[in-house]
């Protein structure tokens, strides 16, 4: 009983202070020592412990309701995440996809448009391929074996002949350009001893003139090749060929 | 009026240089005659060198389909390097170049003369396996 009235019961722990109330309850019962007073105190005490046990049982069932739904919330969010990530790796992929089909497709355009530029007749080429075929600047006459003068580049004979060697020699060089000495010498023409040499000029049209940059290379081209035409003549063994004004 | 006349003259002169640098261009597929110049000290100036650059114009296709010797263009070419211009003032260089542009040359008929002999010796073995 003197243990009872010395303690103060609000600072013990409720599950101490109610087993020590129920403890002393039945003591007193047995013993008949307390109070009714102070019995009716005691009970009223278990009571409101009872009851504050009862609400924080409720609060404890409605705080695991709440965790519960926290979990499940965040379940959601990690699938929703999972979710989005799965989209960006797509959207990615797809990304990339389409960034080589666009780079592919530019080039095949800038191919097109290569193609397109460089685009020549099929006619034309194949006229061209007859002529040089033809005259056997490409490919040896069949009946070419050492010994025949003609050669898959223009000979001595052929430059001299054309305007080139003309210009150094308008006056002594034979009729058409010929020079006598020397086609009599070789025994044999070849049929490339036209007037007017193929290879020399053609069906020109007018505006396939060469560009003009004749303030370039410091010299004038045709006064040049003068000098060289000269000295081919004196290369060869021609014995019309003359000195002419040359430096 | 004159300056029609002035054109016209213009124009025989364009003509003629075409004439002449077309026959320039084709003589370069010559290595006797590119011997010739480099001995001469042709390609030592900077003016010629400029030249040869200046002649590349012939390998677009508008002009190249009036090159009757189409070697020329590779020549030309060639003719860009200085060490190729250097070399070809060795004799045997320009011989060198001569018979391998002959044999190439001769390529094609002899080609088509292993052709026909092929073909005449199956000719051969299919008339033996029919009788």
């Amino acid at each position: 009983m003197e243990n009872l009235k010395h303690r103060n019961y609000k600072s013990m722990g409720p599950e101490l202070e109610v087993r020590e109330l129920i403890e002393m309850l039945a003591i007193s019962r047995n013993q008949k020592l307390l109070q009714p007073g102070e019995e009716n105190q005691v009970l009223e005490l278990l009571i409101h412990r009872d009851g504050e046990f009862q609400e924080l049982m409720k609060l404890a069932l409605h705080q695991g309701k709440i965790h519960h739904e926290m979990q499940v919330l965040e379940k959601e969010v990690e699938k929703r995440d999972s979710d989005i990530q799965q989209l960006q790796k797509q959207l990615k992929e797809a990304e990339q996809i389409l960034a080589t089909a666009v780079y592919q497709a530019k080039e095949k355009l800038k191919s097109i448009e290569k193609a397109r530029k460089g685009a020549i007749s099929s006619e034309e080429i194949i006229k061209y391929a007859h002529r040089i075929s033809a005259s056997n600047a490409v490919c040896a006459p069949l009946t070419w074996v050492p010994g025949d003068p003609r050669r898959p580049y223009p000979t001595d004979l052929e430059m001299r002949s054309g305007l080139l060697g003309q210009m150094n020699n308008p006056s002594t060089n034979g009729v058409n350009g010929h020079l006598p000495g020397d086609a009599l010498a070789a025994g044999r023409l070849p049929d490339v001893l036209a007037p007017q040499y193929p290879w020399q000029s053609n069906d020109m049209s007018m505006n396939m003139l060469p560009p003009n940059h004749s303030n370039d290379f410091l010299l004038e081209p045709p006064g040049h090749n003068k000098e060289n035409e000269d000295d081919v003549e004196v290369m060869s063994t021609d014995s019309s060929s003359s000195s002419s004004d040359s430096d | 009026m004159a300056a029609a006349v002035a054109m016209e003259t213009d124009d025989a002169g364009n003509r003629v240089r075409f004439q002449l640098e077309l026959e320039f261009v084709q003589c370069l597929a010559n290595p006797n005659y590119l011997n010739f110049l480099a001995q001469r000290g042709y390609f030592k100036d900077k003016a010629f060198v400029n030249y040869l650059k200046y002649l590349l114009y012939w390998k677009e296709p508008e002009y190249a389909k009036y090159l009757k010797y189409p070697q020329c263009l590779h020549m030309l070419e060639l003719l860009q390097y200085e060490h190729f211009r250097k070399e070809l003032v060795n004799a045997q260089c320009a011989k060198f170049i001569d018979e391998q542009q002959i044999l190439h040359w001769q390529h094609y008929s002899r080609k088509r003369m292993r052709l026909q002999q092929a073909l005449a010796e199956q000719q051969q073995q299919n008339n033996t396996s029919g009788k």
